[in-house]
């Protein structure tokens, strides 16, 4: 009793000292993010927005940006789900090497990305070659290649929230599940994959988020046809801040409104009935 | 419906240090087997191994004579009851019994979805989400889940050790009731004596991964194998015996001969019941005392003596089994010693009747 009131006397008591510091703290942080974007719109005018919006080329980067992440996203969650699934609920020798290389693209910048990507999947590279030959798809130049430099570096994403998702689904209801005669897959499908969706959707609206916003493992692959990034940066070097700010900022509220919806769309709910649950 | 029944042969099973051995059991249709045993004892080790979901490294494990050791889960037709049932959170109670149906085996004869749904008194939840039904309506909505499935076997991994003990009583009994009706055998896995005896036609005490002695309840109370056995169901006189005389609150139970007086909860007449005495509620004198209002009062011999801590433990025959407690004080004026004769004596409030 004695050595607390010393305490209390000798350190000045301030209730709210820590809460006041963090939240100044998280204030100038959160204007650092906010602020240029908000900069960004609060600079263009009607016109200049309607003048880019008006070029073909923009409108058909835009709409190469939007379908590649998608046929990315699409191909993350195909290849991702079931190495998040095998992480999620199995033990094997070398599974911490295995985490460290889903982790891997996002330690490696993506220039980088880039030129290693052309080593396999460009004109002569060990995959691009053989597959141009038999198939005649290309990954040098196309949207092939703008999707196979997305999925490198945002399938981490896809794979480690789907696996936080998974893991979250009670075994126990798996097992359940076996026992009134569903097969693995069926228990799967049914149970697994429902249950643990929350975490695959976000997971897969980051790799979306990633896809659409990647531009260095973009451009070395695929120059043209370009991408919304790699058009903004064409606009930059042709004819400066104008236009490149007026489509980056057309291309942003397109691609944050998706943020948002995604948000909206997957935030955690409370279902009615299982507030009390536990 | 078909009687079902379910053997399993010296199931044995290593899992790193832990082992189950040498496990042995038949259980029939409307029987129930309780597996009692303190937590770490390979319990629900054995529930999963009959469930499929481990391969025995020997032994063997058959339902209706069809040997099932090597069959998946989802070939054998076993319900199998989690703690708090595991009912599907993103299914409504209807669609959680439909999971069942749907993969029930062509041509078994479970009923359709709404027919359980009704039996079970559960149809007015058929549309809810189950995470805010009461312990009660989870039961009967896994119990009908599980009957879509057309069990063979009931599993039950200690489904009601999450409940407070009010509602632990009360769903005991419903699904005694039920297990009584249903021709499928059950295997109950507890740590809790009471359940045990509230619900168990055979009790096996298991410990270490193997079934330390195997028997009636009674047999397991009074007649336990080891010390270590008695150590853990405890002391309790558990008789076996029937209502043959109610009135005025009072139950005349017939064990052995011997009329036994029980007050509080009576059941109905006819009905067989465990008595339960604990040992502290016994007292011994030389004389039976004709002025007293105990209605239990039995010419006893000692069969046995032994200091338990401060007090004294005396097992006695009065035409059946009976053990009490007494302080060392009695001990020596009594002057108990093995064949000795005493008179015990039994408050009719003190006898706790579990109905079977």
């Amino acid at each position: 009793m004695s050595a607390s009131a010393s305490a209390a006397v000798r350190g000045r008591y301030h209730p709210r000292g820590l809460a006041l510091a963090f939240a100044l703290a998280s204030a100038l942080l959160l204007a650092f993010i906010v602020l240029p974007l908000a900069q960004l719109y609060a600079s263009q005018s009607e016109a200049s927005l309607a003048h880019v919006a008006a070029m073909a080329e923009v409108r058909s980067a835009i709409l190469l940006s939007l379908a590649a992440a998608l046929a990315t996203t699409a191909c993350a969650g195909l290849l991702g789900v079931p190495l998040a699934y095998l992480l999620a609920r199995t033990k094997f020798p070398g599974k911490p090497v295995v985490e460290a290389i889903v982790d891997l693209p996002l330690a490696v910048p993506h220039t980088v990305v880039g030129i290693a990507l052309l080593f396999v999947f460009g004109r002569t590279g060990i995959v691009g070659a053989p597959l141009e030959a038999w198939t005649g798809l290309k990954f040098w130049g196309t949207a092939a290649g703008v999707i196979i430099a997305m999925l490198y570096v945002s399938v981490p994403y896809a794979v480690n929230a789907a696996r936080i998702g998974l893991e979250s689904v009670d075994e126990r209801l798996e097992k359940v599940g076996r026992t009134l005669g569903a097969g693995r897959w069926a228990v799967f499908l049914r149970v697994t994959l429902p249950l643990g969706a929350r975490g695959i959707l976000t997971g897969l609206a980051l790799t979306f988020a990633r896809s659409i916003s990647e531009f260095g493992a973009v451009i070395v692959l695929t120059y043209y046809p370009m991408t919304a990034p790699v058009k903004i940066y064409d606009l930059f070097l042709q004819s400066g801040l104008g236009d490149s700010s007026a489509m980056a900022a057309l291309f942003l509220a397109i691609t944050l409104s998706l943020f948002i919806a995604s948000r909206y769309l997957f935030r955690e709910r409370r279902e009615p009935g299982s507030a009390s649950a536990r | 419906m078909t009687a079902h029944r379910v053997t399993v042969e010296g199931l044995s099973l290593r899992v790193g240090a832990f082992a189950l051995r040498e496990v042995a059991f038949t259980v029939a249709a409307n029987e129930i087997l309780v597996i009692l045993g303190a937590s770490g004892a390979g319990k629900t080790l054995l529930l999963e191994t009959i469930a499929g979901f481990n391969r025995p490294d020997r032994g063997r494990i058959s339902i209706d004579g069809e040997d099932v050791t090597a069959a998946p889960p989802e070939a054998r037709r076993i319900g199998f009851m989690f703690q708090d049932y595991a009912l599907f959170p993103h299914l409504t109670v209807a669609q959680n019994v439909a999971f069942g149906r749907r993969f029930a085996p062509p041509g078994t004869d479970a009923e359709p979805v709404g027919a359980l749904l009704e039996r079970l008194g559960v149809e007015h939840l058929a549309a809810r989400k189950p995470g805010r039904l009461s312990g009660g309506e989870k039961q009967r909505v896994a119990l009908a889940r599980a009957l879509a499935a057309a069990p063979r076997l009931f599993l039950f991994d200690e489904p009601l050790a999450a409940l407070d003990a009010r509602t632990r009583d009360s769903l005991r009994r419903e699904l005694r009731e039920f297990l009584r009706r249903a021709a499928v055998p059950a295997v109950y896995v507890t740590h809790d004596q009471a359940e045990a005896l509230a619900l168990a036609d055979t009790i096996a005490v298991m410990r270490e991964g193997s079934f330390a002695q195997v028997g009636s309840p009674s047999a397991i109370f009074n007649t336990p194998v080891d010390a270590a056995v008695a150590s853990f169901v405890g002391v309790e006189t558990v008789i076996e015996g029937r209502i043959v005389q109610v009135s005025d609150g009072v139950a005349c139970i017939a064990v052995d001969g011997v009329l036994l007086h029980a007050a509080g909860a009576t059941p109905p007449m006819d009905t067989r019941v465990l008595a339960c005495i604990r040992p502290e509620d016994v007292a011994l004198a030389r004389q039976p005392q004709r002025d007293s209002s105990v209605r239990n009062q039995f010419a006893a011999r000692v069969v046995a003596t032994e200091a338990a801590g401060p007090l004294f433990k005396i097992v006695l025959d009065c035409g059946f089994p009976l053990v009490a407690y007494v302080s060392k004080q009695s001990y020596l004026e009594l002057g108990l010693a093995n064949g000795g004769e005493v008179v015990a004596s039994v408050k009719a409030t003190a006898v706790h009747l579990i109905a079977r």
